[in-house]
């Protein structure tokens, strides 16, 4: 890396003289030349090892850390996503608390704490202060992390922009002492530094003395038989709205409904997301490369380790499905004999044998080592966080990619209030101060999840207000005006379709556009469903969608994560997931309509036969009192199946047989409106 | 118009179909029973061509319309409406154009934004609706149409009792009211020999200021296109009160073959009134196919027939009333190998007073026309 791109600056002026220097360019026959600017033995001085610290302290932004918002998100779900994991591993119901505060002007204190089952002394440093250090990478198993990057780069984002270490504490037991430390991370050797006891970090009893040295010490800590709370001080924006920390943690919730959240944002709100089961994910288990997903480096690599003496043994023993025939049919082909040493295979054979492996029909690896999220704790998921009138959810059976196993789960939900209907006054104001949109339209564009530009600019139109003004210089009058403009403006049909990608029930929340979930919903023809969508976009409608796929290896297109790449195979899946929840929602809606059509017709008929009744009994004299009555009542015999009691929103109440198969969760406009008054009640 | 007397006999008539049509709804919602009113079918399906009386008759196929019935319900109560402000025309001894009688009904629906009638355009078909529905002219539910078409020649009229002579009508014309029934309007002298009916204005103009009608002793009419009910009823009542034959000069393109038809032999739409309109005897005079070699008219006269022209000259040539006429046969086919089509104003090329002082009156001499 270094080696490639040398920049002028550092180079050394050559140690011998000029004259020397000259005469050798001459000598090579280039006179025409200028003189070298540096020989090969004055470049090689240049030449050293970096540190991964080092290069990732000077490209922060390929692992989230591209900007103060993205930074805080990112540091937020880098401790999160360790502690889910860690408390899964061990079999712990997970109950996480998220803590941001303000200390300072664009400086921010983000404390996560778990009640996962502790760190031993030993490792807290190395995982906390060294980059490429985890027990991830190096096995074939899901997890939320793959590398070992995240966390410790989030600590040394904030020593380099706030000089502050990272404090750990973590208790393994209620008996054993907590061990905390304040670590900083030696960028030029990749090795954790300990500020606090001499380097030897302070030990926390575990009686009524803890507490003494708790105080002393600052340490904060919400008193648990074992947990790590991590506190990271770094430069930050903290900023509602889509990208935020807000957003990430909803969405963590309904992906993880095992999941206890309590969250306390800088303005000292706080949020509680409850867990809705008491069932932790079964364990995924740890497979085997399967031959297909293995490249040729790979390959070679991982038979110059090779513990087993002969190839067909490593064959059977590294990979998963390698059956004692395969491995001799792959011998045969490339015309080895079965007890060579695979120590010994050259780069010919190696080749060779990779080739063979294509062409050779393989099982599929076995799918255990997945565990969805599952149909009724998506629905229970989505139903605790996103309110709606119709839920469905499909898990797709495993397949495979490359030879990775991976499953496909999705989770719909219709109807029920925008975000931008479900905001606060003083939510509002606060999020106009802190917006940094330009034009107040691309405000709303960018905060509201789901809000599209026609739906944008319905609003200011209904607020009066300009669409060019700065979010920051609105009035008080204005902000209410735009406030009830929110709540009025019927957006339903200018939204656009919510789409929630998980990865291994991780949100991933940036690059939508490049992501193969969001590019194999617009290419699903949602219309078939009774959605409105034009060419190569998002449906439209009052719809959130949940996209879950798990994997023992997401192919993320790049390292921030943060978008799946496009594997044929995937897209496959996610569009048969996808046509199943689709076609659930089609018949819900197709029935509504059906109803309300019947409605409209009664009301057609109602609207008409008043006038009726006036004509007649103005040419005969008749009654028309008694003959609008009876009209009515046979208006009423005709149109039975309206009969359906509808509700002032004209929602049907009651539900007539359709058969949605399993998976599905309508909710009455009743049962959501004591839903919502419930959740003010505790917001 | 005329004052009518309050309540006369045919009035009474018109006022008991009324109520009828008001107590079967009554019946049927007492019987807990949808209401619905059947319309005799006022289209091509439900048409006879009778060969004895030579013109068209109404068939006996009937449209249900009921109120009950999504696509039906409105149009069920504008029939409704349209009945109940005849029966207010009626009772007070008042009447009104059609335009007027859909301003008194139009009004928004009680609850609604929905109008009764959004234009007059959908209040006029449910008008012809309740006439064949009553069995009722027009004129006996009080409605006169819009006033269309002139007259001017040697006769003298009285109308509503003011004697009116058509032979002094200076560069106008006498506009021929909608309601033309003897109540309204007496033939009182009448010098004319037979009738010259034009398609529009235009012509009409040329032929009136060439004093035509005074020097061949006739009578000069148009209708502004498809002729008017009360210009039909006017040509119907000379030719047979005063025996005066109808010829038509009419353009050469389907439009002006389906005029004459019209006058001819009844409308499709207005069957029902063909008896005392359709005038079997009307000839057709021009323009023919022929006259464009005949007359030995410039190209640049000739309109191209498009798609429709073609489609509606075939649709005319399968009439049951044209089907059998050869001499029709050939000039419909004619117009079609042509290919294109002739205004009468294309004779104006020839000379300003061809058409009249040369084409009109060697036609009528040689007798030379369509039946």
């Amino acid at each position: 890396m270094a080696a490639s791109s040398p920049s002028p600056v550092e180079i050394i002026p050559p140690p011998s003289s000029n004259g020397s220097s000259r005469h050798s360019a001459e000598g090579n026959g280039s006179p025409s030349k200028a003189r070298r600017r540096a020989t090969a033995q004055s470049m090689a001085a240049g030449q050293r090892d970096i540190s991964v610290s080092e290069f990732f302290a000077k490209n922060r932004h390929l692992l989230g850390f591209d900007n103060p918002r993205k930074a805080l998100l990112t540091t937020v779900k880098e401790a999160v996503d360790n502690a889910l994991d860690a408390c899964e591993e061990a079999g712990i119901l997970p109950e996480i608390w998220v803590h941001i505060q303000r200390v300072g002007q664009d400086r921010y204190k983000v404390g996560v704490q778990d009640n996962g089952p502790g760190i031993v002394k030993k490792q807290i440093p190395l995982i906390f202060g060294k980059l490429l250090y985890g027990s991830k990478f190096h096995r074939m198993r899901m997890s939320r992390g793959q590398q070992g990057i995240g966390i410790s780069a989030a600590g040394m984002h904030g020593l380099l922009t706030t000089g502050k270490p990272v404090k750990i504490i973590s208790k393994v037991s209620k008996r054993e002492p907590a061990h905390y430390y304040e670590i900083q991370i030696d960028t030029k050797r990749n090795v954790p530094e300990i500020l606090n006891g001499r380097g030897e970090g302070v030990e926390v009893p575990p009686n009524h003395e803890g507490q003494k040295a708790i105080q002393k010490h600052g340490i904060e800590w919400i008193e648990l038989d074992h947990g790590t709370r991590v506190t990271i001080e770094l430069e930050a924006r903290y900023q509602r709205g889509r990208g935020s920390v807000d957003e990430y943690l909803e969405q963590t919730a309904i992906a993880n409904p095992h999941v206890a959240i309590h969250y306390t944002d800088p303005d000292d709100n706080s949020r509680d997301y409850q867990r809705v089961t008491d069932q932790l994910p079964p364990e995924p288990k740890e497979i085997k490369p399967h031959p297909y997903g293995v490249e040729l480096g790979r390959l070679v690599t991982m038979l110059n380790d090779a513990k087993e003496p002969t190839i067909a043994q490593f064959l059977i023993g590294s990979f998963s499905r390698v059956s004692p025939s395969i491995a001799r049919k792959l011998c045969e082909t490339i015309k080895i004999t079965t007890r060579a040493n695979p120590k010994k295979i050259g780069r010919h054979e190696a080749d060779l044998l990779y080739q063979a492996i294509q062409k050779t029909k393989i099982p599929a690896p076995s799918t255990d080592c997945i565990a969805p999220i599952g149909e009724e704790l998506i629905l229970k998921g989505l139903r605790q966080v996103v309110p709606g009138e119709f839920y469905a959810a499909a898990t797709r059976p495993p397949a495979v990619y490359r030879g990775n196993p991976f499953q496909i789960e999705v989770g719909l939900c219709w109807g029920g209030v925008s975000p931008a209907q479900r905001v606060s006054r003083e939510g509002l104001s606060e999020m106009l101060e802190e917006s940094d949109a330009r034009t107040l339209r691309q405000f709303l564009i960018t905060t509201f999840q789901g809000l599209g530009a026609d739906a944008a600019d319905k609003i200011l139109a209904a607020a009066n207000v300009g669409i060019r003004v700065s979010p920051g210089r609105l009035k008080a009058a204005e902000i209410d005006h735009l406030h009830e403009a929110l709540q009025n403006v019927n957006v339903s049909e200018g939204q656009s379709m919510n789409v929630f990608r998980y990865a291994n029930r991780v949100p991933l929340q940036f690059q939508a556009g490049a992501c193969a979930i969001t590019q194999t919903v617009m290419q699903t023809n949602w219309r078939a469903y009774g959605l409105s969508q034009s060419r190569g976009s998002l449906p439209s409608g009052p719809i959130t969608l949940m996209i879950h796929m798990a994997s023992v290896w997401v192919p993320f297109t790049n390292e921030s994560k943060e978008a799946v790449a496009c594997y044929p195979e995937i897209q496959k899946e996610l569009r048969l997931a996808l046509q199943a929840v689709g076609r659930k929602l089609g018949m819900f809606l197709r029935r509504r309509l059906r109803v309300r059509h019947e409605g409209e017709r009664r009301n057609l008929f109602l609207r008409y036969i008043g006038e009726v009744a006036t004509a007649v009994s103005r040419i005969n004299q008749a009654d028309r009192k008694k003959l609008y009555d009876q009209l009515m009542e046979v208006a009423k015999k005709r149109t039975a199946e309206a009969d359906v009691e509808l509700d002032d929103r004209g929602k049907p109440i009651e539900e007539d047989a359709v058969d949605f198969g399993e998976h599905v969760i309508i909710v009455s406009h009743e049962e959501q409106k004591t839903a919502e008054t419930a959740k003010n009640g505790t917001a | 118009m005329a004052k009518q007397p309050s309540i006369n006999t045919n009035d009474t008539k018109t006022l008991k179909r009324l109520r009828e049509l008001a107590s079967n709804v009554v019946e049927a919602a007492a019987k807990k029973r949808d209401p619905h009113v059947d319309i005799p079918t006022r289209s091509l399906s439900n048409v006879k061509y009778n060969k004895t009386r030579r013109f068209i008759e109404m068939g006996s196929n009937t449209n249900r319309r009921q109120l009950f019935n999504l696509s039906q319900a409105k149009s069920y109560m504008q029939t409704m409406l349209v009945a109940s402000g005849a029966t207010q025309l009626i009772e007070q001894g008042k009447t009104t154009s059609i335009r007027g009688l859909y301003y008194l009904l139009k009004h928004t629906i009680e609850g609604t934004k929905e109008e009764t009638f959004a234009d007059q355009g959908e209040c006029d078909p449910v008008i012809e609706d309740c006439e064949v529905l009553l069995n009722s002219l027009r004129e006996e539910l009080h409605l006169y149409a819009q006033k269309r078409g002139e007259m001017v020649g040697e006769i003298v009229i009285a109308d509503s009792g003011d004697e009116i002579d058509c032979a002094r009508m200076g560069s106008g014309g006498y506009g021929i009211p909608s309601i033309v029934e003897p109540s309204v309007i007496e033939f009182r002298k009448c010098n004319a020999k037979f009738i010259l009916h034009v398609e529009k204005d235009t012509v009409w103009q040329r032929f009136n200021e060439d004093k035509f009608w005074r020097k061949h002793k006739c009578i000069l009419t148009h209708g502004s296109g498809q002729p008017p009910r009360g210009v039909r009823r006017m040509l119907h009542r000379l030719h047979n009160e005063l025996k005066l034959p109808v010829y038509c000069l009419l353009d050469n393109d389907p439009w002006g073959y389906y005029i004459y038809s019209v006058i001819k032999q009844g409308s499709i739409n207005l069957a029902y009134e063909s008896q005392r309109m359709a005038i079997p005897d009307a000839k057709f005079l021009g323009l023919r196919s022929k006259d464009f070699k005949e007359c030995q008219l410039s190209d640049s006269v000739k309109i191209n027939l498009n798609d429709t022209d073609r489609k509606r000259a075939k649709q005319i040539m399968g009439y049951p009333w044209f089907a059998h006429k050869k001499e029709w046969q050939k000039e419909i086919k004619l117009l079609l190998d042509n290919g294109f089509k002739l205004e009468v104003e294309a004779l104006i090329s020839k000379d300003i007073s061809y058409v009249t002082e040369q084409y009109t009156p060697a036609r009528l001499k040689a007798k030379d026309w369509l039946d």
